[in-house]
């Protein structure tokens, strides 16, 4: 019964995840940008717009312009998350890629950096009366989900351990759709039901910031309005009314 | 040197931190809001006289039109974590300590409502993720805080992502305008510029007793007949320019810069006027179709008068429009020399003839000025000069010290890229507002006082309208003189040799030169 | 929003510009001017009288350049330039004086 349960929660997990996710960005590529809006300055090619997207995604450029709190314990966090989820790889495969095993070792120190960063992060927000101003239920709830994730899978680490060779096969399972039973493990199963409502949030919250930042104009835009003409499609009917 | 002694004298406390933060205030600026647009101005540009009876729905099918036709609307809507980044980055929060104007807290003015009717969080759970029913207390907020930013762009340069609080202003706006709640100061002029042409309502007549008087003037201060031409068909260059050029102070002495560089080159150009408004309000108010109306009057007035090449004067938000915009809306101009950027700016034009060495200068000419140079919002965030990122600010920089000895730079935070706005921008000029507009330049004025204080600055060059108006309205409320708001092209024109122009001070010239304060320009050069 | 005076009633927009020019006399003028903290000198009527003659042929007020060089040469040096100007007219010569002389208030980035 708690594998059916999970199964299935984990199979409408994906599905949201996915096709909410998909419908997301479909959503911002579809939507035209009617005018040149880069920040600028403003790379003036293709490639120096990779680029800055690259710098914003990796090192979280303007973010450390602004603020060096929020960059550390924003980038200490989601870098330890970005370990992480490689790390978790090792359930997913069979056998395990061997760059997987290679970063086992840094994904124990990541979970740490992750839920340090989370914890810092929370602090400004209720500390910094600024950012407790802006901050909404939803913001401290996305922080506590998350960070809930962190400690117990931790907590399944270092104080309670877990049957991880029965959750490979589980999740393998699932991989495969030849279910395998699910270790009857209260922290276990916290741990992935946490999982399973954060990848339903995704899409519908403001976790859609990942796929957002690909697409703000303000950043995605190479800087030739003068070189290239830019008119969007809902744009240009308006010149077939002719000019005036 | 006296002036600098006093400044000093002055301000023996240690100068305050430009971008200082201030404590939460809440509600410290909810009264400001601007006059409302009359029936008569709303109509005239195409919306409602007065709020209309079904506002709500029609808001909020407005908002859902705008998501659906601007990505970046979407994307800033959906994707702001509340990471708080921006919350300090904003001049008018800075000078008045209102919450609701920390970008992010202004974008949620606008974003609550988003989430209450297009996102399912918002929909379902509206408590949880803070989305809000649109009622007329919402829209009075909008109508005040949409009012208390200058579009000036300085938080998205820190958002991670870019999110741009202009962009929801703007958004915002359209919407007010939509269901009838337009402010006056825009809407007035878009119509002016619509019938007349400018801003200011100057028309053809007035505009070409004004350009005659100032040739008088030209003429009687270098001896040259020095042109301002206007309406003149078959020239080369149409200059564009904010009408403000034509009418305050101390933008006039900018306009007779640009005269006088083109003078000295032999051009022929021409004032239209036809397009005699840089500026494009039309942008402050977000609406695209009377920011392309008012886009199509220059390229008519470039066909018209069969030019070859447009050029803007010193105008900031005009610029943006100009060189983001211009193209898009009232393009594709295949029609004028493509060799030249179109359209290109008088700083880009006269930095190249500095460039080549076509100019000739004294700059001791300048040597009663120390200077500083603040970077308009518009110019350095939303547009470009010259062929590389960055232009914008090294190109004015270069014509400064081409022309000037003594120049030297605010703190770094506050110019380029992380420039503050003067106050006044994106429709806010406007006396009713002045509260506002004070606290909002007051970080740019502490900033200016700390290189008064360390290099005895005295005077601030821009190149925008509104920055000019803005400051020559408060510098004096801080100790600096009225003029010592300068336009570049005002110092381009001091220090310019002329050929064959009479010269009132010959013999002195010379030792000026020598005279130069080395100590001084190392710290400027920096 | 109007100015009361002598029984006449004169509108005026939220500023306290009048909305009919045709409207202004003299004597509205010294009441917007007491309104304004203003007292009426010949100078200011000097002023105020060019800016209704170069409206009256030009339909809008003058550049205040223009304004000044005029000012110049019917008063002297001394008192043609920018800073006598908001001596008497300490909000600005081209918004106060316009108001006081009964013009619509000059628009845009000035
Ligand atoms: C391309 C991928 C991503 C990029 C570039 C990115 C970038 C950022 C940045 C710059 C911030 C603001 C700074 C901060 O508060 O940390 C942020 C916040 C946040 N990110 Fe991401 N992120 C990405 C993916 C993710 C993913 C996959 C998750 C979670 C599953 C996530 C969760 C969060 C959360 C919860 C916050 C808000 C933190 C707070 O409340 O202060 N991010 N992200
Ligand atoms: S665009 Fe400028 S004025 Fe508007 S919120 Fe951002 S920083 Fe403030
Ligand atoms: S910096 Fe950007 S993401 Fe962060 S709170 Fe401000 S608008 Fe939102």
């Amino acid at each position: 019964m708690l594998t059916i349960t999970y199964a299935l929660l984990f199979y409408l997990a994906t599905l949201v995840l996915i096709v909410g996710v998909a419908h997301r960005i479909w959503q911002f590529a579809r939507t035209p940008a009617p005018l040149k809006i880069p920040t600028a300055p403003a790379p003036v090619t293709q490639g120096g717009v990779v680029l800055r997207l690259l710098r914003e995604a990796v090192l979280f450029e303007s973010l450390f312009k602004a603020n060096k709190w929020i960059w550390l314990f924003g980038w200490v966090f989601h870098f330890g998350l970005l370990l992480v989820l490689l790390r978790h790889l090792r359930y997913f495969t069979d056998p395990v890629w061997s760059w997987v095993v290679l970063i086992q070792p840094f994904g124990v120190y990541a979970g740490f950096a992750m839920v340090v960063g989370l914890a810092g992060l929370w602090a400004r927000r209720l500390l910094v009366p600024r950012i407790r101003y802006i901050s909404g239920p939803s913001d401290h709830l996305m922080l506590a989900l998350l960070l809930a994730i962190g400690l117990s899978g931790l907590g399944m680490k270092y104080v309670f351990p877990t049957d991880i060779v029965a959750l490979k096969a589980f999740v393998l399972g699932l991989m495969y759709f030849d279910w395998q039973p699910l270790p009857p493990d209260p922290i276990l199963l916290l741990h992935l039901g946490l999982v399973a409502l954060l990848m339903i949030v995704f899409p519908i919250s403001k976790l859609v910031h990942a796929p957002g930042l690909f697409f703000s104009p303000g950043r995605n835009q190479v800087d030739n309005p003068r070189e290239r003409r830019h008119l969007a499609p809902w744009a240009a009917k308006l010149e077939t009314g002719g000019r005036s | 040197m006296v002036e600098l002694a006093i400044r000093n004298a002055r301000t023996a406390e240690a100068p305050a931190d430009p971008l200082e933060v201030p404590a939460l205030t809440p509600g410290a600026m909810a009264d400001s809001k601007p006059y409302p647009a009359s029936a008569e101005h709303q109509e005239k540009i195409g919306f409602p006289g007065e709020l209309v009876e079904d506002w709500k729905e029609r808001a909020i099918d407005k908002l859902g039109d705008l998501v659906g036709k601007s990505r970046g609307l979407r994307v800033y809507l959906d994707s702001c974590v509340k990471c708080g980044a921006c919350t300090d980055k904003c001049h008018y929060f800075l000078g008045s300590g209102d919450p609701k104007n920390m970008p992010v807290a202004r974008q949620d003015l606008l974003r609550s409502v988003y989430r209450r009717y297009f996102t399912f969080s918002g929909k379902y759970f509206p408590k949880l993720v803070g989305a809000t029913d649109l009622t007329e207390e919402v829209l009075d907020d909008w109508y005040s805080y949409f009012h208390q930013c200058s579009q000036c762009r300085r938080c998205s340069v820190y958002c991670p992502y870019g999110i741009d609080t202009a962009e929801i202003s703007m958004a915002a706006r359209e919407i007010l305008d939509t269901v009838g709640r337009g402010q006056k100061y825009c809407n007035e002029i878009i119509g002016k510029v619509q019938t007349i042409g400018n801003n200011l309502g100057l028309q053809e007549k007035a505009l070409r007793a004004t350009l005659e008087d100032l040739e008088e003037d030209l003429e009687d201060e270098t001896g040259l007949e020095i042109k301002l031409p206007l309406n003149v068909k078959g020239a080369d260059i149409l200059l564009v320019t904010p009408s403000a050029d034509f009418f305050a102070e101390p933008h006039v002495d900018g306009l007779l810069g640009y005269a006088k560089v083109f003078h000295q080159m032999g051009e022929s150009w021409t004032i239209s006027s036809y397009a005699s408004e840089a500026a494009n309000f039309g942008m402050f108010i977000g609406s695209y179709e009377n920011m392309r109306e008012l886009a199509l009057r220059i390229r008519k007035a470039a066909e018209e008068l069969g030019v070859k090449r447009i050029i803007f004067g010193e105008c900031g938000h005009a610029w943006r429009a100009a060189y983001a915009f211009l193209n898009t809306l009232a393009g594709p101009f295949d029609f004028l020399d493509q060799h030249y950027p179109i359209p290109q700016h008088i700083c880009e034009y006269t930095y190249d003839l500095i460039e080549k060495d076509a100019l000739t200068f004294d700059k001791s000419k300048n040597d009663h000025i120390r200077l500083t140079y603040h970077d308009s919002c518009n110019v350095a965030r939303g547009s470009r000069m010259g062929d590389t990122p960055g232009g914008q600010f090294e190109i004015p920089r270069a014509i400064l010290r081409a022309v000037c000895n003594h120049y030297f730079d605010m703190p770094a935070d506050t110019i380029k890229e992380a420039t503050l706005c003067c106050g006044g921008g994106g429709g806010l000029l406007t006396d009713e507002l002045m509260d506002i507009r004070r606290k909002g330049a007051q970080p740019r004025m502490r900033a200016l006082q700390q290189v008064a204080d360390e290099h005895g600055v005295t005077h601030l060059a821009a190149i925008c309208a509104i920055c000019k108006t803005q400051f020559a309205k408060l510098l004096p409320e801080h100790g600096f003189e009225m003029d010592s708001i300068v336009s570049i092209h005002q110092l381009v024109s001091n220090a310019i040799v002329l050929d064959g122009q009479i010269s009132d001070d010959d013999d002195d010239d010379e030792d000026d030169e020598d005279d130069e304060d080395d100590e001084d320009d190392e710290d400027g050069d920096a | 929003m109007a100015y009361q005076y002598n029984g006449t009633t004169v509108e005026h927009d939220e500023e306290g510009y009048i909305t009919d020019i045709s409207l202004w006399s003299r004597e509205l003028a010294d009441i917007i001017a007491k309104d304004e903290n203003i007292e009426m000198t010949d100078e200011h009527w000097e002023v105020v009288n060019f800016l209704r003659d170069y409206y009256e042929e030009y339909q809008i007020a003058p550049a205040v350049r223009v304004l000044i060089k005029s000012i110049k040469k019917s008063m002297g040096k001394d008192k043609g330039n920018n800073k006598y100007m908001y001596h008497l007219f300490p909000y600005g010569p081209a918004k106060q004086a316009c108001k006081i002389a009964g013009l619509p208030k000059p628009t845009g980035c000035v």
